[in-house]
């Protein structure tokens, strides 16, 4: 079985700083961490080269320090890896970023399963899985919380949605994006450190993958970021002493048209 | 009762100091909350009259004035989580709760030096001096809970001692509230002071018995700029702790931290977390952390700790170098003892250290004591600096009249054990009225009588924190 | 550059959402989100849902709360969401009539359709919006939305390309409110066979025994220590049910055995972030405030003034939750039956 795992570098979340007068990211400091959502789809991946055999290819999309990104995946177990890397694909929106990932899929050639995380957390969007689905047109079942069955032509998985879960059979190939649920993913091993810093990853540009300059990039992103701005955090309590009936009947009066004026009930 | 008890009168007159809304009194269910520390077992809980919640060290010096002159008992108490009675208010009186002194006063960056109040987080002072390249080497197992004042009190170690040592060495500066409320400023910013006795660290880890903390100065590192984690599994936790001293002395390196957890634990504590680590049948794993300034020696170092692991038997040896996957295995260590205490309440936390070249012996020694007494005895610890949590946790099979009974024979020969490997019965959790009744198997009678004369020397009338360490006789005062 | 001429294209439309033939409330949600849009853009709203046999009355319903047409594209094999089938009647419709603006709830469906739709259509599609406008001088659709873990919000436009796609948090808005006998065009269309085709077969469906998984939950009430004894987690629960909100507890309810480890909130339980978030008699220690500070409206009930949970709290009562839990609860109640 060959397997794709496209991975996302990201800052580590929990310590962003933001610059409180430009409404920017502090990225001193920060650390660059293998999204931690790509890693649950690289230990599905992982595990079904451990009950099928083949080979787990990563791929990444990001400036050069990515590089890391994908030595992390390559200690936990993966075979190979690519980067796409040239700033020709900077500025790319998710449209933008799964066109240059289908693209580098397909000169990797076939693969009979595309496995991605849920979302990245510094993006939030999820869209790219389904979006290198659509470009690859595949079929793609998101939210995977369990693969049940596998030959070499289907896997049945378990999707798990708003009240409960599915049971899909997908024809392969296909594109999955995993949670949690499908398993906690592995460390990577001191062996495996070592064999990733001797493997050779290669750099690809839109050339590499024969994708022309318009196709990638800000210029073919559709979206445009306008502005970025940092939410209101304050928390001002309007706090409310109810110490007998009428005062808590009173309390309550306002939390109800308080809660209404959120819009939450 | 030597001590008199906390008269309405007195009330009045800590109303008076600290302001109406900061004293409990009467209130037994808010009381209740100040009556124990993290000792699981309730029989060491004991209700306080009265809590002050003070803002000043000059309240305090007025408080203590006052508890002198009425010969009223005072604890004072950090966060609640010691783990050995240390802030129990044993003969009632009064509690000093330090949460409303929680300011960062100062970071000094040109010194390296920071100043705190004792009801300040510990992790709080990382939060703040990270941005600056700066950190505390401080690392209580309770860090995100625990006040700094409790850490002072108790002389904290915690997972990173191998390298950086306890408190003690990071204190330079005290001001501190004596038990008859005159206030005392000891040390400043300095690097070396030998100026008369050393009184900052009689004070530090002397559990709240000579004096209060009202600002503490704590020496500051360079912020490592690498960290890097290394979870070694083994067969057997004898495998594991065999392979400590070896790791210690032949990789060339002194890791940050030696961290070893039994299968029990880990698992337990796992359970509790809702987490899970790789540790297949392993049957205990060591948790060894490397950090430095520079990448590459961190890389070169943890290769060179890792290779002695797996010289010496590990099954394993997984790397985490971010802070998600390290901090995932360290709160598994970190939470070890809060999981046992869901377990079961009936349980004794231990503290034990020895030699380090003694540990596989003092592992082997537990495991005999628990095929003896028939009683689980997980154990997890600071393998590196010699100092185990060993845990001794009721066998459900008993009742509690015969855990009861237990108990104080296993504990007493797993102390006699330790003594006779060159260790003593608690590394940093602190005496307080758990084990006092154990200090003579470790401890001389001259430094029993030189501690017992420090105490009347310094707290006249007996009132700090009394019951703690060794026993008080209220009626010699 | 891929781009589209844009004077084609107008209308709001939105993606509603049915299940065993029964429109849901997400579909509610987003006509208030769309009816805002369209009178913004001075042009109408179309609802477009996919499924099999859809209840005419429920049909009604959606034009009644606000849409000006609803399209239901129909079939046996549209019954269930399959990404295939579904994307394949969407890019029919949207390429036959050219909306200007689609929106979508982050669902499940959602959040699976979209992507894949907005790839193939050329589209721009931003996910998570919490906020949605129209750009006066452009008319372009203005979306914001949270990025990097709630840390910053980002204004999102697509200049050229049409349609403008997005997904909105599903209970970031309530439904919109029901007009009788407002009229509207009901277009039922039957899925052209060839659009039918899929590569994923749904084989089973298991339902959650626990509604309302913590993480999920957009409301969550917690119970604390202030509850005193085991079976006052009844008086939090009523609380919980009346909200339709996910049950937490703070670790001192678990460690006493209250309530069970899933339902913990804090460092060592789960932390959650949703839209609102209760916390009754809940002290706010630093351990629980570590779980669920980022909440979205933060609400706190408890004796003690100083308790560090009203800290963090957008509103605060003070009082024995005895008296408050259960009088919120029959305001919520009289509450409900008024907007019926």
């Amino acid at each position: 079985m060959r397997i794709l795992c496209p991975i996302k570098q990201v800052p580590e979340t929990s310590s962003v700083k933001m610059d409180e007068a430009t409404g920017t990211m502090i990225r001193e400091g920060v650390e660059a961490i293998v999204n931690p959502l790509d890693l649950y789809a690289v230990e599905a991946a992982l595990r079904l080269r451990e009950s099928q055999g083949g080979e787990v290819v990563a791929l990444s999309m990001g400036p050069p320090a990515a590089m890391t990104a994908l030595r992390e995946v390559i200690a936990m177990g993966c075979d190979s890896a690519v980067l796409l890397s040239n700033r020709a694909f900077a500025g790319s929106d998710t449209w933008a970023t799964g066109r240059a990932l289908s693209a580098a899929i397909r000169k990797l050639g076939h693969f009979d399963l595309i496995l991605c995380g849920e979302r990245a957390t510094d993006g939030d969007t999820g869209q790219v899985g389904p979006g290198i689905a659509a470009f690859l047109d595949l079929p793609v079942a998101t939210y995977v919380g369990g693969i049940d069955e596998v030959d070499a032509k289907h896997i049945r998985v378990r999707r798990l949605v708003e009240d409960g879960h599915e049971v899909l059979d997908v024809e392969l190939p296909a594109v999955l994006t995993v949670v949690k649920e499908i398993g906690e993913a592995r460390l990577p091993t001191l062996r495996g450190k070592r064999r990733a810093r001797a493997a050779e990853i290669p750099i690809w540009g839109p050339d590499e993958v024969s994708a022309p300059r318009e196709e990638v990039g800000l210029n073919a992103s559709p979206t445009r970021v306008v502005k970025i701005f940092k939410p209101k955090v304050a928390r001002a309590c309007r706090k409310v002493v109810a110490k007998d009936e009428s005062a808590v009947q009173a309390a309550v009066g306002e939390l109800v048209a308080f809660l209404k004026s959120k819009e939450v009930i | 009762m030597p001590y008199k008890p906390v008269t309405l009168k007195i009330v009045d007159e800590l109303r008076r100091i600290v302001g109406e809304a900061f004293v409990i009194f009467g209130d037994a269910d808010k009381l209740e909350a100040y009556s124990h520390d993290e000792v699981a077992e309730k029989e060491y809980a004991h209700l306080p009259e009265c809590v002050v919640r003070p803002e000043s060290a000059q309240e305090i010096c007025a408080i203590m004035k006052l508890a002198n002159r009425e010969r009223v008992p005072v604890t004072p108490r950090g966060a609640g989580s010691g783990l050995s009675g240390g802030a129990v208010p044993l003969f009632g009186g009064i509690v000093i709760a330090f949460d409303r002194m929680n300011r960062i006063l100062d970071v000094d960056r040109a010194n390296m030096m920071v100043v705190v109040e004792p009801g300040v987080v510990t992790n709080e002072i990382n939060e703040r001096v990270r941005e600056f390249g700066l950190f505390y080497a401080g690392y209580p197992m309770s860090l995100e809970t625990c006040y700094v004042g409790g850490n002072v009190a108790e002389n904290a170690g915690g997972g990173k001692a191998v390298k950086y040592g306890v408190t003690a060495r990071y204190v330079t500066g005290l001001e501190v509230v004596t038990p008859t409320g005159d206030l005392l400023p000891l040390g400043g910013k300095l690097m070396k002071d030998v100026t008369g006795y050393d009184l900052i660290h009689l004070m530090v880890g002397s559990e709240g018995t000579l004096g209060i903390f009202t600002k503490i100065t704590l020496k500051l590192m360079p912020l490592p700029k690498a960290n890097v984690d290394l979870l070694c599994l083994f067969r057997t936790p004898d495998e594991a702790i065999s392979a400590v001293p070896r790791m210690m002395t032949r990789g060339g390196v002194i890791p940050t931290a030696i961290e070893f957890m039994d299968r029990t634990s880990a698992a337990a504590s796992c359970r509790y977390l809702n987490e899970s680590l790789p540790y297949g049948d392993a049957g205990a794993m060591l948790l060894v952390t490397v950090d430095g300034a520079d990448a590459g020696v961190v890389e070169r170092e943890y290769d060179a700790i890792g290779e002695q692991a797996l010289a010496s038997g590990a099954i394993e040896v997984y790397v985490a170098d971010n802070r998600t996957t390290s901090e995932r295995i360290w709160k598994v260590r970190r939470n070890c003892a809060e999981a046992f205490k869901v377990i079961s309440p009936h349980q004794s936390i231990e503290d034990v250290v020895v030699p380090i070249a003694a540990i596989p012996k003092m592992v082997a020694g537990l495991e005999a004591l628990s095929r003896k007494y028939d009683c689980p005895i997980p154990c997890y610890g600071h393998a590196g600096d010699g100092n185990l949590h060993a845990t001794p946790v009721m066998n459900p099979a008993w009742s509690l009249d015969r855990w009861h009974e237990t108990l104080p024979k296993l504990l007493g020969e797993l102390y006699e054990l330790t003594a006779s490997l060159g260790g003593t019965i608690s590394g940093e959790h602190g005496i307080g009225h758990k084990r006092k009744k154990y200090m003579p198997i470790v401890c001389d009678p001259v430094y029993m009588n030189m501690m017992r004369a420090l105490k009347k020397a310094l707290d006249p009338r007996g009132i700090l924190n009394p019951g703690k360490i060794f026993e008080t006789n209220g009626n010699d005062q | 550059m891929l781009t589209t001429d844009k004077s084609s294209h107008r209308g709001v439309w939105i993606l509603g959402e049915q299940s065993k033939g029964r429109v849901q409330r997400i579909t509610h949600e987003l006509l208030r989100r769309g009816r805002e849009l369209a009178d913004k853009r001075r042009t109408d709203l179309t609802a477009v849902i996919f499924g099999h046999a859809i209840d005419e009355s429920d049909l009604r319903e959606v034009i009644e709360r606000g849409a000006d047409r609803v399209i239901a594209m129909e079939a046996p094999g549209l019954a269930e969401f399959l990404v295939e089938p579904y994307s394949a009647c969407m890019l029919r419709l949207l390429a036959e009539r050219k909306p200007e603006i689609v929106i979508a709830g982050a669902t499940s469906l959602g959040r699976t359709l979209m992507p894949y739709v907005a790839v193939k259509a050329n589209a721009g599609l931003t996910a998570d919006c919490t906020v949605l406008d129209i750009e006066g001088d452009t008319g372009n659709l203005l979306q914001t939305r949270p990025a990097i873990g709630g840390n910053i919000l980002a204004t999102i436009k697509t200049p050229s390309h049409r349609p403008q796609m997005a997904t909105v948090r599903p209970r970031s808005m309530r439904p919109a409110e029901r007009t009788a006998g407002r009229k509207g065009e009901i277009i039922r269309l039957v899925a052209p066979a060839e659009s039918l085709a899929s590569r994923i077969k749904r084989v089973a469906f298991q339902s959650n025994e626990e509604k309302h998984a913590l993480q999920d939950a957009d409301i969550v009430v917690t119970a604390g220590r202030g509850i005193k004894k085991g079976e006052n987690v009844k008086v939090v629960e009523a609380l919980a049910k009346e909200l339709e909100a996910a049950l937490g507890a703070s670790r001192d309810v678990v460690d006493r055995g209250w309530l069970s480890y899933p339902h913990q909130v804090g460092l060592s339980g789960k932390t959650v972030t949703p839209k609102l978030y209760v916390a009754v008699g809940v002290s706010g220690s630093i351990q629980h405030l570590a779980g669920m500070q980022t909440s979205e409206i933060i609400v706190a009930i408890n004796t003690d003034p100083d308790a560090q949970i009203f800290n963090v709290a957008d509103f605060g009562i003070v009082g024995s939750l005895f008296d408050v839990v259960p009088a919120l609860v029959k305001a919520l109640r009289e509450g409900k039956a008024n907007d019926q």
